[in-house]
């Protein structure tokens, strides 16, 4: 079944064009990786998908639903949540209360259940040090951290742009292996950018290049990664 | 310290501020109803702080309340009690009503509009003479409530004091805390755990501004008089934020904390330099704010701190 699906998604920025036309669909039970150079628009695409910024045209439904428009924390309840590349600890609160926010707000649980879902969560991704300051983290769980506020929304669709940045590669494992875990048993639709090509190979079931804000190749990353298309936006056109 | 412990503590401390008027002459008692206005003034602005945004319209608000009640009995013939709730539901209409425009704002943009919010009332209040009697203000011809008693006056600013640290209270147990505290640490990332955050915004706005309503009627139904010179004087907006900045800001104690000392320092010092108190006073806030820019309350959580490390994992 499809979760989301954009149609000539663009959106423009003064005379730039972040994201030029994208049209793609997500599955559910799919892993999709979202490549392509620095710059190329891919967290402009998230932003747009998980309502942050509005498209200048085109159009993006959530399982057949129209949600162009729709503000972002509407779309955080309907089940699309995402992480940040710069990542927002909410530092006045705790590890779980981190959690807990999305528990509350996105599926409007009480305190006291929030906190029960939010230690399941965190039980389930191997964090323990729930009553901790985000300040005194670690990097893998604040990485952690912020896949489980995501967790917390119980979304359908998730998109982590580039959680393992700044991981070593025991702790990149760990975290394909756990994103892969969390995928399956929930069912759900990930969209992941990350510049570790080792990762996208790895995780993903399928990928999405992207260069200078539109899509430019498509499919299995075994097959995207021979494309002369995507080799040169990857070395520049000089150096073809 | 254990949780019972803290409790018995502070019922003590209720049946003493309530029972205070039946051993404290005029004086103290005048000088306590100062200290509670101004901390449940201190505990509001607080409350809507948690989420960020500045208000220097506390002033603005409690002239608003102020003049509500006082007009309310004057040009309506309203029962002196229900004034003050009056005060107060009409402080909460106009911030829900400017609230829809200005919480759009954010850091000094809403500060400053807040400023020239608090100055635009007190001006129309001044000009509108034939009903608010302008410049000069208004007498209350029924004289003042409870007839002026210093006991009754006492017990009915504690009861104002008791609703603010209530709505405190409720604002720091309830989701609102995480609602707040999210939108004041990033707004873009609490979008994305649903918080709807213009909502969580009106409603601090609209639940301070009611209270600093309520306070001014309170105020004037003490005084049996209203000036704008008086209600929208700028001391009710400096005075409660030195205090919640001195005690520590972001929860209910460290205003208490704040208004309690700056409070008692005041009265001292107008007592021993009746001349150059408010020099001193400044001088001393200045201090304060320049060497524990946490409040006094970190200073005691340091202190205490000390004693007891949480251990790892543990309960902070």
């Amino acid at each position: 079944m499809i979760k989301l699906k954009t149609t000539g998604l663009t959106r423009r920025f003064l005379g730039l064009v972040a994201v030029n036309n994208v049209s793609f669909s997500m599955e559910e039970g799919e892993i999709l990786g979202i490549i392509g150079p620095n710059g190329a628009g891919k967290t402009t695409f998230i932003n747009l998908v998980s309502g942050i910024i509005m498209p200048s045209e085109g159009k993006i439904e959530y399982k057949g639903q129209d949600i162009t428009w729709m503000p972002a924390h509407q779309r955080a309840r309907i089940g699309i949540a995402r992480t940040y590349q710069l990542i927002h600890p909410l530092e006045n609160l705790t590890l779980i209360e981190n959690v807990m926010v999305g528990s509350i707000f996105a599926r409007g649980h009480s305190v006291r259940e929030a906190r029960r879902r939010a230690e399941a969560i965190c039980r389930e991704l191997g964090l323990t040090r729930l009553e901790r300051d985000t300040s005194r983290l670690t990097i893998l769980e604040i990485k952690k951290m912020e896949i489980a506020r995501a967790l917390a929304n119980e979304p359908e669709v998730l998109f982590l742009d580039e959680v393992m940045a700044g991981l070593n590669s025991d702790e990149t494992k760990e975290l394909i292996a756990m994103v892969q875990k969390i995928a399956k048993e929930r069912n759900l639709a990930v969209g992941v950018v990350e510049h570790v090509m080792g990762v996208i190979k790895e995780l993903t079931h399928r990928v999405i290049v992207l260069e200078a804000g539109e899509l430019i190749a498509e499919g299995r990353y075994e097959e995207v990664s021979k494309n002369p298309r995507v080799i040169e936006a990857y070395l520049g056109g000089g150096a073809a | 310290m254990n949780r019972t412990l803290i409790r018995i503590l502070l019922a003590g401390i209720a049946v003493l501020a309530i029972v205070f008027p039946l051993f404290a002459g005029d004086y103290p008692l005048q000088v306590a109803r100062n200290i509670m206005l101004y901390m449940a003034l201190a505990i509001s602005w607080d409350m809507l702080l948690r989420s960020g945004q500045i208000s220097f319209g506390i002033a603005g608000l409690f002239g608003i309340g102020a003049y509500a009640a006082i007009l309310g009995v004057v040009r309506a013939g309203m029962p002196a009690w229900l004034s003050i709730p009056f005060g107060a539901a009409f402080a909460a209409l106009v911030a829900l009503a400017i609230g829809f425009v200005i919480l759009r704002l954010r850091a000094m943009y809403f500060s400053i509009v807040t400023l020239a919010l608090g100055e635009i009332f007190r001006i129309i209040v001044h000009n509108l003479h034939d009903f608010t009697g302008g410049p000069e203000g208004v007498v209350m011809s029924q004289g003042v409530i409870f007839g002026g008693n210093s006991s009754a006056l006492y017990w009915l600013v504690l009861g104002g004091l008791a609703v603010a640290i209530a709505a405190s209270t409720w604002f720091e147990k309830s989701r609102i805390h995480f609602a707040l505290t999210a939108i004041r640490n990033n707004e873009i990332s609490a979008k994305s755990s649903g918080v709807d955050i213009f909502r969580w915004l009106l409603l601090a706005f609209v639940v301070t501004s009611a209270i600093q309503g309520m306070l001014g009627g309170i105020f004037v139904m003490s005084y049996g008089f209203a000036a704008p010179d008086v209600v929208f004087s700028a001391d009710f907006t400096l005075l409660p934020l030195a205090m919640a900045l001195l005690g520590g800001i972001y929860s209910t104690q460290g205003p208490i904390f704040g208004a309690i000392l700056l409070g008692l320092v005041a009265e001292w010092l107008k007592l021993k330099i009746p001349y150059g108190h408010l020099v001193v006073y400044g001088i001393m806030i200045i201090i304060v704010i320049l060497f524990i820019p946490q409040g006094i309350k970190s200073l005691v959580k340091k202190t205490l701190g000390r004693e007891s490390t949480a251990p790892e994992g543990g309960h902070a």
